[in-house]
C-alpha cells in the first residue's frame, strides 16, 4: 500500500502550508502557502512574521513548538484583505516536525464560508442591540436638555456632579415650570444610582389629598373603607433609590408633618399598620414656588423646609441661557430626527432669530412642544420662522407690561389707595430702602419722602 | 542620532460596538463609515508612527501591528491566543453606554494576565456624541485612576485624540 502524500492532501483541500526553520524562516512551501501571505513578491527564505504579521510576537511560542514543550499553537478567524478576494478568513496553525532542519510546520486553512456566516449571526445580533443604545443616547441627549454652555448651566453640571456622589443627600429643585426639573431629578438619580435602583416619582398636585397620603405611605387592608385589599405605598416602591416629589410646595399640612417625621426616622407605617418599617431613600423635592415665602405665610413647615432644602438647585429659565436655546433646539433636532425618521439639518437663520427672540414662559417644555409641531409639518430639511408657532394659546402674551394689563374697574376705586398700596409694596420689595424704592417707582427720593409723609408711613 | 525602528504589537479591547474597528479605520486609513459591521474573529493593520523620543532622549519610530479584536468581555482560549505577545493594549469603552466602560477593568485583568507589564491606555470614544463633562467621561476617569492608566476622550468620527492614543501608548512602551 502506498503511504498517504499529505501534502498532495493539503494542497487538494485548499491548505497553504509551509516549512520553517527554528529562526521561523520559510524553507519550502505551497502555492496557496504565497496566496494568502500579505506580502508579494519572494516568500522563500523570508521570515514568518513578515508574510503573516499575525505571527508577530509569538517567538517563544514557536521555541516552545520546537521544543516539544507545547503540541501546537493555532490563531482562528483572522481577517484578511488580499488583492483578488473581497474578504477572507483564515486561521494558522504552527505544528512541531521531526526533521531537525526544519522544525515547524505552518497550516493556512482558509475559512470564509463559515467565518461569513458568523459574521451575520453577530451583526443581527449587535445591530439590533447598538442601534438601542443609540436612541437611548440620544434620547437622554435630548431629555438632558440642560447640556447648554451657558454659565448657569454648567454650574448646574458641575452641583450635579459632586451631588451624585453622595446618594443619601436631600435635594430641593427650584426654578419655573418646564425648565426641567423632573429631568435633572432623573439625572441625579441616575448618575447615583445602580441600574437596577428604583426611580419613583409622583406629582403632590396631580392628586388629591387623601390619595396622596395613601400612594406615599401604602395602606392595609380594611385601613379605610375602600381599601379592600393592602397596597404598597411610594416610600416602600423606591426603597433603595430615589423618590422624587414634584411640587412639594402643594403638599397638605397634615402630610408635611408626617413626611418630616418621616425624615427624621426613616421609618413610618402603613396607614392602618401598627408595623414600622424602615427604608433607604435618596428624597429629591421640586417646587416652582417660594416656599421661603410659604413658610413666613404659614403654608409650609418651616422645619420640614430645613430638611428638605439640604442642597438646593436652581434651574434658570430658559430665556436667561442666552444662546443655549439654539444648542438645546438643535438636539431636540436630532432626538425628534430618530424618532420621527426625518433628516432635518437645522434652522434657516430667520428661525434662529425667531428662538432667540422669543420668551420662553413654558420654558424648555414650550421649546420641546414648539420643535416637536414643527418637525411634524416641515417639507424642506431646515425649520424656518413660518414652521415654529410660538406663543400661541398658552403664551399668556408674557410680554405685555403691568401697566396693560392694569384696568380701572367699573365700579372705580380710590385713587389715594393705589398710591398708597404702591409705595408701601415698593418698600417692601426695596426691603425698607428709601432710595431704591423710589427708584422702583421713578420718583426723585425727595418726591418719594414728601407722598411717604403723606401717608404716614416714615 | 539614529532612529531605532521597533515592531510592536498593539491589541484594542472592549464590548462590541464601541468603536475599535473604526478608531483602527481612522488611525490608520483616516476613513470613517457611519454604517456597523460587526468584526469576528481578528484583524492586524500596520501603521507607522511619527517617531517619539523616550526620557532617555532616545528617538524611536514605531511600527504598530494594530490587531483590531472581536468585542468581548471575557476572555476566552481564541482571545488568550490573539493577546499573546502583546506589547500594549488600547482599551475602549462607549461615551454613551456606560455598560461598556463598566467592563474595561476585568478586560485589563485578562489582559495584563496574558502580557504582564504591557502598559493599557483607555479611549472613551463616540466623545462626539456625549456632551462635555457628562457622566460617563466621569466613569471613565474613575475607571482609568483605579487601573493606574492615562485616558483619552475620542472620536473616530471626527477624529479627535486618535491619533494621540497610539502615541501615547508608543510613549509608554518607549520606556
Ligand atoms: N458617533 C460616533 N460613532 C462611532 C464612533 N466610532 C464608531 N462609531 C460607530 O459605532 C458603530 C460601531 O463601531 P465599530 O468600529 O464597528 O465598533 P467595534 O465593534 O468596537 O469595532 C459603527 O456604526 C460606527 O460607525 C465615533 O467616534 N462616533
Ligand atoms: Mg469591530
Amino acid at each position: 500500500m502506498k503511504v498517504l502524500n499529505l501534502e498532495h492532501i493539503l494542497t487538494q483541500n485548499g491548505f497553504g502550508f509551509a516549512y520553517l526553520s527554528a529562526d521561523l524562516a520559510v524553507l519550502s512551501c505551497n502555492p496557496l502557502f504565497r496566496n494568502f501571505a500579505a506580502r508579494q513578491g519572494e516568500v522563500l527564505a523570508q521570515p514568518l512574521p513578515l508574510l503573516f504579521p499575525e505571527t508577530f510576537g509569538l517567538e517563544t511560542v514557536f521555541e516552545e513548538i520546537a521544543a516539544g514543550t507545547r503540541p501546537f499553537f493555532k490563531l482562528e478567524t483572522l481577517q484578511r484583505d488580499l488583492p483578488d478576494a473581497d474578504e477572507c478568513y483564515i486561521d494558522i496553525a504552527v505544528y512541531p516536525t521531526s526533521r531537525a532542519e526544519a522544525p515547524l510546520f505552518c497550516l493556512i486553512q482558509n475559512v470564509t464560508p463559515k467565518a461569513q456566516l458568523t459574521q451575520q449571526v453577530y451583526q443581527q445580533q449587535n445591530e439590533i442591540r447598538l442601534l438601542e443604545s443609540i436612541v437611548r443616547a440620544h434620547q437622554a441627549h435630548a431629555a438632558l436638555n440642560i447640556w447648554g454652555t451657558s454659565e448657569p448651566i454648567r454650574q448646574i453640571r458641575q452641583t450635579i456632579a459632586k451631588i451624585s456622589r453622595i446618594p443619601t443627600a436631600t435635594i430641593l429643585l427650584k426654578g419655573e415650570s418646564g425648565t426641567g426639573k423632573s429631568m435633572v431629578a432623573r439625572i441625579i438619580h441616575h448618575a447615583a444610582m445602580g441600574k437596577t435602583a428604583p426611580f419613583v416619582e409622583i406629582n403632590c398636585a396631580a392628586i388629591p389629598d387623601t390619595l396622596l397620603e395613601s400612594e406615599l405611605f401604602g395602606y392595609e387592608k380594611g385601613a379605610f373603607t375602600n381599601a379592600v385589599s393592602s397596597k404598597t405605598g411610594l416610600l416602600e416602591a423606591a426603597d433603595g433609590g430615589t423618590l422624587f416629589l414634584d411640587e412639594i410646595g402643594e403638599m397638605p399640612h397634615k402630610l408635611q408633618a408626617k413626611l418630616l417625621s418621616f425624615l427624621e426616622t426613616r421609618r413610618f407605617r402603613r396607614l392602618g399598620s401598627t408595623r414600622e418599617q424602615e427604608v433607604k431613600i435618596r428624597l429629591i423635592t421640586a417646587t416652582n414656588r417660594d416656599l421661603n415665602l410659604m413658610v413666613r405665610e404659614g403654608e409650609f413647615r418651616e422645619d420640614l423646609f430645613y430638611r428638605l432644602n439640604v442642597v438646593n438647585i436652581e434651574l434658570p429659565p430658559l430665556r436667561q441661557l442666552g444662546d443655549d436655546v439654539l444648542l438645546i433646539a438643535g438636539n431636540l433636532i436630532q432626538s425628534f430626527n430618530i424618532n420621527f425618521q426625518k433628516r432635518v439639518q437645522g434652522f434657516t437663520p430667520a428661525a434662529r432669530q425667531k428662538l432667540r427672540n422669543h420668551r420662553w414662559p413654558g420654558n424648555v417644555r414650550e421649546l420641546r412642544n414648539a420643535i416637536e409641531r414643527a418637525m411634524i409639518f416641515v417639507e424642506s430639511d431646515m425649520i424656518d420662522a413660518a414652521d415654529l408657532q410660538l406663543g400661541s394659546l398658552q403664551a399668556q402674551e408674557p410680554s405685555a407690561s403691568p401697566l396693560e394689563r392694569f384696568q380701572l374697574p367699573p365700579e372705580g376705586l380710590s385713587f389715594d389707595d393705589i398710591e398708597r398700596k404702591l409705595l408701601e409694596e415698593a418698600l417692601a420689595l426695596a426691603e425698607g430702602n428709601q432710595s431704591q424704592a423710589a427708584k422702583l417707582l421713578h420718583l426723585s427720593r425727595d418726591t418719594f419722602r414728601y407722598r411717604l409723609e403723606k401717608f404716614n408711613l416714615l | 542620532m539614529n532612529t531605532l525602528q521597533l515592531h510592536k504589537k498593539i491589541c484594542l479591547l472592549g464590548t462590541f460596538g464601541v468603536g475599535k474597528t473604526s478608531l483602527v479605520r481612522r488611525f490608520v486609513y483616516d476613513k470613517y463609515d457611519d454604517e456597523y459591521k460587526s468584526t469576528i474573529g481578528a484583524k492586524v493593520s500596520q501603521k507607522r508612527l511619527v517617531p517619539l523620543e523616550n526620557s532617555r532622549k532616545e528617538l524611536i519610530q514605531f511600527n504598530f501591528l494594530v490587531w483590531d479584536i472581536e468585542g468581548v468581555e471575557k476572555a476566552t482560549p481564541q482571545v488568550n491566543h490573539y493577546l499573546l505577545g502583546a506589547h500594549g493594549f488600547l482599551l475602549i469603552g462607549d461615551l454613551t453606554r456606560e455598560e461598556t466602560i463598566g467592563a474595561l477593568p476585568a478586560i485589563s485583568e485578562f489582559a495584563r494576565k496574558i502580557a504582564p507589564g504591557a502598559p493599557l491606555v483607555l479611549a472613551g470614544n463616540k466623545a462626539d456624541l456625549a456632551p462635555d463633562g457628562s457622566h460617563t467621561a466621569a466613569v471613565l476617569a474613575e475607571v482609568a485612576d483605579r487601573l493606574s492608566a492615562p485616558y483619552l476622550l475620542t472620536s473616530a468620527k471626527d477624529g479627535r485624540n486618535v491619533e494621540d492614543c497610539f502615541t501615547q501608548l508608543g510613549l509608554l512602551i518607549a520606556e
